[in-house]
């Protein structure tokens, strides 16, 4: 069953030359008759789709358009055009520990932070003790927020989102969260998703991540698909294009260097 | 109709945004929620020093006015100035997951809801105290408060909507916010502007208000917060009866108050006032969620 559908998805963003952040720059910009910013496609034409229990990887480089993809599959972003139909209980994981209000104590957050994953108070409360003990910080719970190092909200973070029981999870670079103990312990519980049948959506730097995660890859470049195949193929060409490309910047660079 | 069927299936979030809102507007203060109600009590002491002891001034039963003016004023306030900020204020959690936008100005307007309650409450016991009747037509104040909330939702809306993308829009309701508050029979009983008449106008700003008095007394009556405002004195000081009211004053004898205050009723019959101000109030909250659902997609991008 297809579990998560884009066709032709295409996300204009306008980048401002100037940011109009007043009136007064917005009427100024509108009496100079100009449009005060560039039009630009984060995303192009971007068709694909997921099949239930698939583990897919977005690789692409910085401004390829990854994350504005998870941002429009989490319903976070609206597409400016294409259609995207997503089945099942979507548990984005984007920007951890973001959303915690620093006053409110740990325990308080989580309650909070479930609810707008999507959980009801009961269903919290009932996996609350589990939530707690994933992360590691039981004795601070009562504690505010703003008392926890960064470590510890992102933890925080990561333990509530995959106490979702969600049936696709959407993953923005939290592979590498935490210290090395976390790291092992939050990728295992992925691959544990993974058995149980659960889809997986990963955007990453970390390559290695993906290759070991997702038997399925998508790269990005400029908002469009180049490669829609296997992990471990799409992995290889995108290493050996970024090669080529420092190779033709170095050479680039040395020929523009003055000779000595 | 879709979005409040979201708003219910997220009714936890908004539940839980509400219960922030009210745990972290005091946190880190001594008195903590004691402030719901000595906010109110401190504003009244503030203009009743200023009226009666400064100016001397002479409206017969000024706390009583003052203190059913400014429970609806200052929840109206205090919402529309909360939601100004709330899409900004509120970034890092629509970055993070989708949930239906219009749950931030309403949380908005909950909380404060919430704090005009526990205000109200004390009020009650005072009133008993001082041995005011307490009555069955306190009840008014539901409407009453209804009227104001949903004129609070479309104002916080639109405004919540518009500062996403200016801050400029922060700055002039804060202003504004403080012109309007004079504008509006909090300090004053509504019989005053209603009585209000011009007769030689000495600059400019006077001769405008005479030639557009009449007009200017039907936008002042069909402004909600004003029938709220007067609706809380009905309900809590005149039984549920007719708020226009002239009081008798060393230079207008009972006699004479009694005369004007027939005529008035009669030039301002209440009942259609109070309908066109609940269309206002109910347009307002039309305008200001469309405005904002328009908006709500482009609010993560601002960020």
């Amino acid at each position: 069953m297809t579990v998560i559908e884009a066709r032709h998805v295409c996300k204009q963003y306008r980048r401002p030359r100037v940011r109009a952040t007043s009136v007064k720059e917005a009427v100024l910009a509108l009496l100079r008759g100009r449009r005060g910013y560039d039009e630009f496609w984060a995303l192009n034409d971007v068709t694909f789709g997921v099949e239930r229990g698939e583990a897919i990887g977005l690789v692409g480089p910085n401004g390829s358009g990854k994350s504005t993809m998870l941002g429009v599959l989490a319903r976070v972003l609206k597409a400016t055009s294409g259609t995207v139909a997503v089945r099942g209980r979507v548990c984005p994981l984007l920007e951890l520990g973001t959303g915690f209000h620093p006053d409110l104590s740990g325990r308080e957050n989580v309650f909070l932070n479930a609810s707008l994953l999507g959980l009801s108070h009961r269903e919290t409360a009932a996996r609350y003790d589990s939530i707690v003990d994933f992360a590691e910080i039981s004795e601070f719970m009562a504690a505010p927020v703003k008392t926890y190092s960064t470590g510890m909200v992102i933890r925080l973070g990561f333990s509530v989102a995959v106490h979702m029981e969600p049936d696709i999870l959407l993953i923005d670079e939290v592979l590498g969260v935490g210290d090395e103990h976390f790291r092992h312990k939050s990728f295992n519980r992925l691959l544990q998703f993974k058995a149980e049948g659960k889809t997986l959506f990963v955007v990453s730097h970390d390559l290695d991540s993906v290759k070991a995660l997702c038997e399925r890859a998508i790269w990005l470049d400029r908002g469009r698909i180049i490669k829609d195949e296997s992990a471990a193929d799409v992995i290889a060409k995108y290493r050996l294009a970024v090669e080529a490309w420092e190779r033709s910047l170095a050479e680039a660079k040395a020929r523009n260097a003055p000779a000595l | 109709m879709t979005e409040f069927l979201e708003v219910l299936r997220y009714r936890e979030v908004l539940w839980n945004l509400v219960r922030r809102n009210l745990k972290v507007r005091y946190k880190n203060s001594v008195l903590g929620f004691a402030w719901s109600l000595l906010n109110p009590l401190m504003q009244i002491g503030v203009w009743y020093f200023v009226f009666k002891i400064l100016f001397q001034h002479d409206e017969p039963n000024f706390m009583a006015l003052l203190i059913t003016g400014f429970l609806p004023w200052l929840f109206f306030s205090q919402t529309v100035l909360d939601s100004t900020g709330c899409v900004t204020q509120e970034m890092a959690l629509i970055k993070k997951a989708y949930f239906p936008r219009s749950i931030l100005p309403l949380s908005a307007v909950l909380s404060n809801l919430i704090h005009l309650v526990f205000a109200f409450i004390v009020v009650i016991v005072l009133f008993a105290i001082w041995g005011v009747d307490v009555n069955i037509h306190f009840l008014w104040i539901i409407p009453a408060t209804a009227l104001v909330a949903i004129y609070a939702y479309g104002l916080s809306a639109m405004l919540a909507a518009w500062s996403a993308f200016y801050a400029d829009v922060r700055f002039i309701v804060g202003n504004l916010m403080g012109l309007w508050f004079f504008l509006t029979p909090v300090l004053y009983p509504v019989s005053l502007v209603l009585n209000k008449q011009i007769e030689k106008p000495s600059n400019w700003v006077e001769r405008v208000l005479q030639d557009h008095l009449p007009v200017l007394k039907q936008i002042f009556m069909l402004d909600p917060v004003t029938i709220g405002v007067e609706g809380y004195r009905s309900a809590l000081l005149h039984g549920g009866e007719n708020f226009i009211i002239v009081a008798a004053t060393p230079e207008l004898p009972a006699a004479q108050a009694a005369a004007v205050q027939v005529a008035l009723r009669q030039e301002y019959p209440l009942l259609p006032y109070i309908l066109g101000a609940a269309a206002v109030a109910v347009a307002t909250a039309i305008i200001g969620q469309i405005i904002f659902r328009l908006k709500a997609d482009l609010f993560a991008e601002r960020g």
